[in-house]
C-alpha cells in the first residue's frame, strides 16, 4: 500500500524533496516486480540526486525484466517530524511504498558522518534497525560504496556489504535474494548464499575478539559459507560499463545538476592520504568515441544544458585534449556547456583552458593539499610551487580571477613551517594573478584557502597514523588563519575539528564502534554531517556509555603489525605496498606516477587487470 | 507559440523557476525549432502569464515559446508531450504573431476550483459562503518578501458559487487580476473564508481551471481564446 503523504507536504520547506515524478524516473509497478529494491541514500535528495552511484545502481536495476528499484532519501527535520507526527513511514520516491515493504534495502556509504541516517531511515521505514533483531521475512539491509571498505562499525545494522564495483555485484546479489525468497529459504541461508558471492562481506559469519590492551585480535569465520578474505569487485571494461545516459532529471535544484560523464575510474597518482586513489585502482578509461556518443545520449536524454567530465583526475586522463575538443565541437551548438572538475595543478595545458572557457567559464579549484614542497613529497602530491603559479597565471590571463586551493592539516610530519607555507602558497598565487599586465586580467582577485583535518583512512599508507588532537588542530587552525590576516585578497576557512575527530573513529573503527553508533542515534544524534545538527556532545556522552574512547580510535598511532579491522578484506592492495610508502613517505620520498612504471601496490596478483603492472 | 499547459496534482508543489526548468529541458530534449535568446549564454526565453501557487495544480496554465519557423502547433504539443513526464501536458497550443501582448499583461483573473472533503469545519464554511461573498471589503494580512501586509482582498474577487456532493463541497472561485496589482492566491482567500466563518482551517485540493484575459470589450474570457487586434 502506497504512503500518502499530501497533507504532509504543505507543511514542509521544498516539498519537491519528497514527490519524485522526475522526467526518466522509473514508472515500473512496484507489484508486478518479482524483486524490490529500495536504494537508501543517506542524506537528503539535493545530496542523493547529485551522486553518479546511485544513477549508475538504478539504471542497471531497473533494466532487469524482473526487479524494480526505487530511491528513498533521507527527510529533512521539518518532514521527519511531521512524519513522526502522524505516524508516517519511511517511503520510495517512485511508488511511495514504505522502505519495509521492499525486499532488499540498500543504502550508498558515501561519507562516515551519514551512518545515524542509516538507522534513522530504517527505523522510520519500520524496520529493525540491527540485523539479529529482524524476522524471516524482513527486508535484507545491504550496503555497498567507499565506506563499505571498513564495514565494522555498521556490522551490527548491515545484513551484507558489497565491496568493490557495484554494477555486477548488485545484481548477483539481487537474484540471489529473489532466487531465495522463491524458494522460501530461511533469512540465514540466503545470507550464506551471499557470502559466496565475490565481493560480499556478511558480517553476522564473522567473530571479533581483542587483546587486553584493546586493540583487535582477530575477525575469523564462523560459517563455512564465509571466506577467510573478501576480494573486492572489479569491473574492468569501462567501455562495457553501464553508464546513465537517461538518469531522473529532478525538478529543484540539486547540488550537481548536470549530466556527470564518468571518463575514467581510477587514479594513478598515488597520493598517499587519498583513500579514493587506492580503492578505485585500477586506471580503467573509456574511450573518446564511448565518450562523445554517450554524452550525445545523456543530452538528448535529459535536456541539461551542462556536463562535467567526472573522475578523480580528469586531467590525467589520457586523451583529454581531444575528448574536450570533440565535446566542444559536438555539443557547443546544442548549446551545452563543458566544465572540468578536480583539474590538478600540474598538467593543465592551456588548450583545456580556453576549451572549456569557448563553452562557460566554470570556477577554478586546486587541491595542493599542503604548503611547502616538504610535506607534499611526504604525501606525494606531485605538485610544484612553480606548476601552481604557472597554471594560474595562464588562468588568469584567460579571464578568471577566482580561485580556491585546498588543503588538510595535521598531515604526518606536519611542521609549523609547512602550515604557514599554505599563506606563502596563496602569496604566490596572488603573485601570479598581478604578474598579468592590469588591462588583460579581470578585476577582483579571489583567493580561498580551505583545510580539512587529516583523517586517517583505510588502505591508505597513513592508516596507521593518529589524527592531531582537538585542542592541537585548533592551534594550527588560528595560527594560520593569523598568517593570512595581512593577505588582502586571500582568506582562509577551516573545518571543524570535531566532526573530522568523529570521522576518523568510524573511518578506522572496530566492531565495537557500531555501539556507539547506536547509542549516539538514540541520543538523538542525526543529520551529523550538517554543522547545525552535529550534537558533539551527545557523541561523547555516546563514547563515555559504551565505555569506549575517542582518544584509542582517532588519536593513538598504530604499530604496523596491529590486526587492522578491515584486514579480512581485500581491496588489492598489499599490506606491504602500504607500509614500504608509509616508510617512504617519513623520509620524504616520492614514488612515481604507475603510468610511468609499475609500483608493485598488489593489482599485480589479478594478470592483466590493470594495464600499467603488464 | 502559446500553449496552454497542465499542471499535475503530481507536481503542485514544483515551484516557478524549477518549473520553467523543467519545460526548457523538456525543450532541448524535443528538438522542436526553438529560438534561443542571443550573447554569451543562449538560453530559452520562456514567459508565463502568472506563476501559479506552490500546492495548487493547475488545468489550462499558459506560457508563450519563442519558436523558428517550421513547425504546426499540433506538432509541437506531440513532441514535446512525448519528453514531458506524465504529470505536465501540453493541452492546446497556438501560433501568434510577434506584436501579440506578452501573457503577463494579459492576465486578468483565474477561475479555480477547490475540493474540500465533507465534514463538520467545512460544512460550517460553506454555510457562510453567501455571506462571506456579500461582504463590501475583507482585510487579510498578506505574507509578502517585504513583510506582512493588510490588504482588502474583496476587490480580488469576481464572483463563485458553491457546488456540494455528497462527500465534498466544490467552490468555484472567480479571481481578477491586475498586472499592477497582481492576483490573490487562493489558499489566502480560503483562508478567509474558514477565519469568517469561525471554522478550523481544513486543507484543500485546489486547481486553477482557466487563466483569464479581457477582450476589446472588457469582458472577462479565457485568455487562449484571445485575439489580437
Amino acid at each position: 500500500m502506497p504512503v500518502v503523504i499530501d497533507h504532509l507536504l504543505s507543511k514542509v520547506e521544498k516539498p519537491a524533496r519528497y514527490t519524485g515524478n522526475e522526467m526518466n524516473s522509473t514508472t515500473k509497478n512496484f507489484d508486478e516486480a518479482e524483486v524490490s529494491f529500495a536504494f537508501c541514500f543517506p542524506d537528503t535528495y539535493e545530496v542523493a540526486m547529485s551522486h553518479l552511484g546511485m544513477k549508475i545502481l538504478y539504471g542497471i536495476l531497473n533494466d532487469l525484466p524482473y526487479a524494480i528499484c526505487e530511491r528513498v532519501c533521507m527527510p529533512w527535520v521539518d518532514m521527519r517530524t511531521e512524519m513522526l507526527k502522524t505516524g508516517t513511514p519511511l517511503f520510495s520516491l517512485e511508488s511511495h511504498h514504505a522502505l519495509h515493504e521492499f525486499d532488499i534495502i540498500g543504502f550508498t556509504l558515501q561519507y562516515e558522518m551519514s551512518y545515524t541516517n542509516i538507522l534513522d531511515m530504517l527505523h522510520m521505514g519500520g524496520v529493525k534497525v540491527k540485523s539479529a533483531d529482524r524476522a524471516e521475512g524482513d527486508p535484507i539491509v545491504v550496503a555497498g560504496g567507499p565506506c563499505a571498505f571498513n564495514p565494522e562499525p555498521l556490522h551490527q545494522f548491515i545484513d551484507a556489504f558489497m565491496i568493490g564495483d557495484g554494477e555486477e555485484v548488485i545484481v548477483e546479489l539481487t537474484d540471489v535474494i529473489r532466487q531465495g525468497r522463491k524458494e522460501n529459504l530461511p533469512r540465514r541461508e540466503i545470507l550464506r548464499r551471499l557470502a559466496k558471492l565475490e565481493g560480499v562481506y556478511v558480517p553476522c559469519l564473522y567473530q571479533d575478539a581483542y587483546n587486553p590492551d584493546g586493540t583487535l585480535k582477530s575477525l575469523t569465520p564462523i560459517d563455512d559459507a564465509a571466506p577467510a578474505v573478501v576480494h573486492k569487485r572489479i569491473f574492468t571494461d569501462m567501455d562495457k560499463a553501464y553508464c546513465p545516459t537517461k538518469p531522473p532529471v529532478p525538478y529543484m535544484q540539486v547540488i550537481f545538476d548536470r549530466i556527470m560523464l564518468e571518463i575514467m575510474r581510477g587514479c594513478t597518482r598515488g597520493c598517499r592520504f587519498c583513500q579514493a586513489g587506492m580503492l578505485y585502482r585500477p586506471v580503467r578509461e573509456r574511450s573518446v568515441d564511448k565518450l562523445v556518443q554517450l554524452a550525445k545520449e545523456s543530452v538528448e536524454n535529459t535536456g541539461y544544458e551542462e556536463i562535467s567530465l567526472s573522475s578523480l583526475s580528469s586531467s590525467d586522463y589520457s586523451h583529454i585534449a581531444e575528448l574536450t575538443e570533440r565535446l566542444t565541437d559536438e555539443l557547443g551548438d546544442k548549446r551545452v556547456s563543458l566544465s572540468l572538475p578536480s583539474l590538478r595543478v600540474d598538467k593543465f595545458v592551456q588548450d583545456t583552458l580556453s576549451q572549456t572557457q569557448r563553452v562557460k567559464k566554470s570556477s577554478l579549484t586546486f587541491a595542493p593539499e599542503a604548503g611547502t614542497q616538504r610535506l607534499r613529497d611526504v604525501i606525494n602530491k606531485g605538485v610544484t610551487e612553480a606548476d601552481l603559479v604557472n597554471t594560474l597565471h595562464h588562468a588568469f590571463m584567460n579571464g578568471w580571477s577566482g580561485v580556491k586551493l585546498y588543503f588538510m592539516t595535521g598531515l604526518p610530519t606536519e611542521t609549523d613551517e609547512d602550515l604557514l607555507g599554505i599563506a606563502e602558497l596563496a602569496k604566490a598565487a596572488a603573485g601570479a594573478y598581478y604578474s598579468v599586465p592590469k588591462g588583460q586580467r579581470v578585476k577582483g582577485l579571489r583567493i580561498t584557502c580551505s583545510a580539512s583535518v587529516f583523517i586517517p583512512k583505510p588502505f591508505t599508507p597513513f592508516q596507521w597514523c593518529a589524527q592531531d588532537r582537538p585542542e592541537e588542530v585548533k592551534r594550527k587552525q588560528f595560527m594560520v588563519k593569523d598568517a593570512f590576516a595581512p593577505l588582502k585578497s586571500a582568506h582562509f576557512i577551516y573545518h571543524d575539528s570535531a566532526v573530522s575527530r568523529m570521522e576518523a573513529c568510524f573511518a578506522v573503527g572496530d566492531r565495537r564502534m557500531s555501539d556507539v553508533l547506536y547509542r549516539a542515534w538514540e541520543l538523538g544524534c542525526l543529520l551529523d554531517g550538517w554543522m547545525e545538527y552535529f550534537r558533539y556532545d551527545l557523541w561523547l556522552q555516546a563514547f563515555q556509555d559504551c565505555g569506549l574512547d575517542v582518544d584509542f580510535y582517532a588519536h593513538r598511532e598504530r604499530s604496523l603489525d596491529e590486526v587492522l579491522p578491515w584486514d579480512h578484506i581485500d581491496a588489492y592492495i598489499s599490506k606491504s605496498f602500504l607500509k614500504r610508502e608509509y616508510e617512504k613517505s617519513l623520509r620524504a620520498e616520492t614514488t612515481r606516477d604507475c603510468r610511468e612504471g609499475c609500483n608493485g601496490c598488489g593489482l599485480q596478483v589479478l594478470k592483466g587487470v590493470c594495464k600499467g603492472c603488464e | 507559440m502559446m500553449l496552454a499547459f497542465e499542471k499535475g496534482q503530481e507536481v503542485r508543489f514544483i515551484g516557478h523557476l524549477d518549473l520553467m526548468r523543467t519545460i526548457q529541458r523538456a525543450l532541448r530534449r524535443s528538438h522542436l525549432p526553438i529560438k534561443y535568446s542571443n550573447g554569451f549564454n543562449p538560453h530559452i526565453r520562456l514567459s508565463f502569464a502568472a506563476p501559479l501557487s506552490v500546492g495548487v495544480a493547475g488545468k489550462r496554465e499558459m506560457m508563450e515559446v519563442p519558436v523558428e519557423e517550421g513547425t504546426t502547433p499540433q506538432e509541437f504539443m506531440d513532441k514535446l508531450n512525448a519528453v514531458l513526464p506524465a504529470c505536465l501536458r501540453m493541452v492546446s497550443a497556438r501560433p501568434i504573431s510577434d506584436d501579440f501582448p506578452t501573457l503577463m499583461s494579459l492576465m486578468a483573473g483565474s477561475v479555480y476550483s477547490i475540493h474540500l472533503p465533507r465534514n463538520e469545519k467545512t460544512d460550517l464554511a460553506v454555510s457562510r459562503f453567501d455571506d462571506f461573498m456579500a461582504l463590501k471589503e475583507y482585510v487579510a494580512i498578506r505574507r509578502t518578501k517585504s513583510g506582512e501586509n493588510p490588504c482588502d482582498i474583496r476587490p480580488f474577487i469576481q464572483d463563485g458559487h458553491v457546488e456540494t456532493r455528497e462527500d465534498s463541497h466544490v467552490i468555484h472561485l472567480t479571481t481578477i487580476a491586475t498586472p499592477k496589482e497582481g492576483g490573490l492566491k487562493p489558499t489566502l482567500w480560503l483562508r478567509c473564508l474558514f477565519e469568517f466563518a469561525g471554522a478550523e482551517a481544513v486543507e484543500a485540493t485546489i486547481f486553477r481551471e482557466w487563466m483569464l484575459a479581457r477582450n476589446q470589450q472588457g469582458d472577462l474570457i479565457h485568455m487562449e481564446d484571445y485575439q489580437h487586434a
